[in-house]
């Protein structure tokens, strides 16, 4: 169990004027499952390679349970990287792949090959120890590479774009995997990615980086809920957003007055809500006429495009809620207070 | 006229070069070797040739001093070659300019090579001069014997100076291509630099390294003009003995002449055909 603290973390690399990652500050709790969350040339995997010690920082510390690692080398910082494309050892088997943390350490043929079985059980893949990398398929491979970062026991796992290259049903299959190991070893695991659905659906706590800075860093649910700013709930696919001033309970702005929640930030400020959050039907507070201008079929979801007044509001739905809902059509929606929330800023 | 024909047509001058010079050569070498020359009365092809060659101790010699130059000339080039890449591939300042020398000498004929090494290290060349001005020896014969020696070390040092850049450009291309990710992944299961070197990037461009090697061996194998130049009177690497075996003013060593060059031939098909079973490897990996 080990605490990871990125303090002031500053990466800049030579010939470029600003930083790949700015001043990164960050708590990874002892066992959590952490996302690096951002667009691709956010920092974030200038980020993983600094804490494996494969890149150096240009200012700032990584430290581990309080003490710096920072003048360790990368095989004595006990942190190891799996990389995306898994970049399994192509002559080697799959078993020596495994065991090739051990071999280094100069651990005993026998008890190694006795680990290997066990770190291939681990992964759900017995019985492949014998095949080469090039025999499996992308998702055994990426099992392989896990086993081999998990024999030797790291302290820090990182993990590059863990589910980025598997099918959606693979994905969920690899989350499953990837969640249970890691609580049952209680390993603090950080992961990057740019899909901030891979990060939702994995992680303790999403950390979202855009050009190089931490915007901000809580459970995966605050981010559709309480985003910090614009770009930030842009990012997570919001695209309510509406300029007005909140004041004693209430909303004004584009849709007129609307009820607030119980302490919402006062002043001028952007309101958003999720698709999601809204609803069919008359109601006491916030509701709306609204008249259908689009209508998709996502499959499990249909997505409405609504105008009120001059404002376009959008809404996703189930199927079945929106059922004889014409394009051209006028309709009541509301929008449940619990459900809105106001950001910094005026666009 | 079908497509076919037209391309056999068109690739039949070449063809024709190839095939009556290099083949046509090859058979005439081979069948005189086998001792069958009609136009001096040689009508019954027999292994004479091979028979005498074979258990003749100068062969032996020369095969045996030709296999140590051409091992020793792989081995340290293949060696440099490595360790010049590993450098080579990182970025700093100058890397430019030492890259285009790394380079340059690919372009330099051998023979020039070996007049230069002659010109440089022998006992009379630039470097006994130096060591006699600076006073480290008195008479040229002190100087150390780098070139005409046993020991072929003029011949190696011309080798090596000439095919380090060519296996090196090569490894290089191949260590670009693979990234430093393998090794990276390797220093954090815990590989230090060199088990990560040893263990990993190793293996991986082990079968560039092996075909630009399989490729200078064959070479220097075969190659004539340096040991001619370099090498000591006495044993002579085998090119070269061959050579003279065939201008020799006795006809009947003729067949012994093609032997030997049959010999080298067929070592050099060998390096062939390991050369591309080591490439084979390298494209299914």
């Amino acid at each position: 169990m080990t605490r990871v603290l990125l303090s002031e973390l500053t990466k800049t690399y030579p010939g470029t004027a600003a930083p790949a990652l700015d001043r990164l500050t960050l708590d990874v709790p002892s066992g959590e499952l952490i996302a690096l969350l951002g667009p691709s040339g956010c920092g974030k995997t200038t980020t993983m390679k600094m804490i494996a010690g494969l890149l150096e920082p240009t200012s700032g510390d990584i430290t581990f349970d309080g003490r710096s690692i920072l003048w360790e080398k990368p095989e004595n910082r006990g942190v190891v990287m799996v990389f995306q494309n898994y970049l399994l050892f192509p002559y080697m088997s799959v078993a020596d792949n495994v065991g090739f943390g051990l071999r280094m350490r100069k651990v005993p043929k026998d008890q190694i090959a006795a680990r290997v079985t066990e770190m291939l059980a681990l992964v759900k893949l017995p019985d492949l120890g014998r095949r080469r990398p090039s025999e499996l398929s992308g998702g055994q491979q990426q099992r392989v590479a896990l086993a081999r970062a998990l024999i030797v026991q790291p302290k820090v796992l990182l993990l590059d774009e863990p589910l980025s290259n598997l099918d959606a049903h693979l994905r969920i299959e690899m989350r499953d995997l990837i969640r249970g190991i890691q609580k049952d070893l209680g390993i603090t695991t950080i992961f990057v990615t740019h899909d901030h659905e891979e990060a939702v659906v994995l992680a303790d706590r999403v950390a979202l980086i855009l050009n190089g800075q931490l915007r901000q860093y809580e459970v995966p649910d605050a981010f559709y809920r309480r985003p910090a700013d614009a770009e930030v709930a842009a990012f997570f696919g919001g695209k309510n957003v509406l300029p007005g001033v909140s004041a004693h309970g209430t909303f004004d702005g584009p849709l007129g007055r609307l009820t607030l929640p119980d302490g919402a930030r006062p002043g001028p400020g952007l309101l958003t809500f999720r698709p999601e959050s809204v609803r069919i039907g008359p109601a006491p507070v916030n509701a709306l006429k609204a008249r259908v201008s689009e209508r998709l079929y996502l499959g499990s979801r249909t997505r409405l495009r609504l105008t009120v007044g001059e404002t376009v509001v959008d809404a996703v739905l189930s199927p079945d809620l929106v059922e004889g809902i014409r394009p051209g059509d006028e309709i009541t929606i509301n929008l449940p207070p619990g459900s809105l929330w106001i950001m910094a800023g005026t666009r | 006229m079908s497509d076919r024909m037209r391309i056999a047509l068109l690739l039949a001058p070449a063809m024709t070069v190839i095939v009556v010079l290099f083949f046509g050569g090859l058979a005439v070498g081979v069948m005189r070797s086998f001792n069958w020359m009609p136009v001096i009365g040689l009508t019954e092809p027999n292994l004479d040739a091979y028979r005498a060659v074979l258990s003749d101790p100068d062969f032996l010699r020369s095969f045996g001093l030709t296999l140590y130059i051409s091992i020793t000339s792989t081995l340290i080039s293949a060696v440099i070659a490595i360790a010049a890449a590993l450098l080579l591939r990182q970025s700093f300042a100058g890397r430019g300019a030492i890259n285009l020398l790394f380079q340059l000498n690919l372009t330099v004929p051998h023979i020039v090579g070996a007049i230069g090494v002659l010109y440089l290290f022998s006992q009379s060349g630039f470097f006994a001069r130096m060591a006699f001005h600076i006073g480290l020896i008195a008479r040229p014969a002190e100087f150390p014997a780098l070139v005409f020696d046993p020991f072929a070390i003029g011949i190696i040092l011309q080798y090596v100076w000439k095919e380090v850049p060519f296996i090196g450009v090569i490894v290089l291309a191949q260590m670009q291509a693979l990234g430093t990710d393998y090794e990276s992944v390797a220093r954090s299961l815990g590989a230090s630099r060199w088990q990560a070197f040893r263990h990993v990037l190793l293996p991986l461009i082990l079968p560039g390294v092996l075909s630009a090697s399989i490729i200078v061996f064959a070479f220097t194998f075969g190659a004539y003009e340096v040991p001619l130049l370099l090498g000591a009177s006495h044993p002579q690497a085998l090119p070269v003995l061959a050579y003279k075996t065939y201008t020799d003013v006795d006809l009947a060593a003729r067949p012994e002449a093609m032997a030997m060059a049959v010999v080298i031939a067929l070592l050099s098909a060998l390096m062939i055909w390991a050369y591309l079973r080591a490439t084979r490897a390298r494209l299914r990996s």
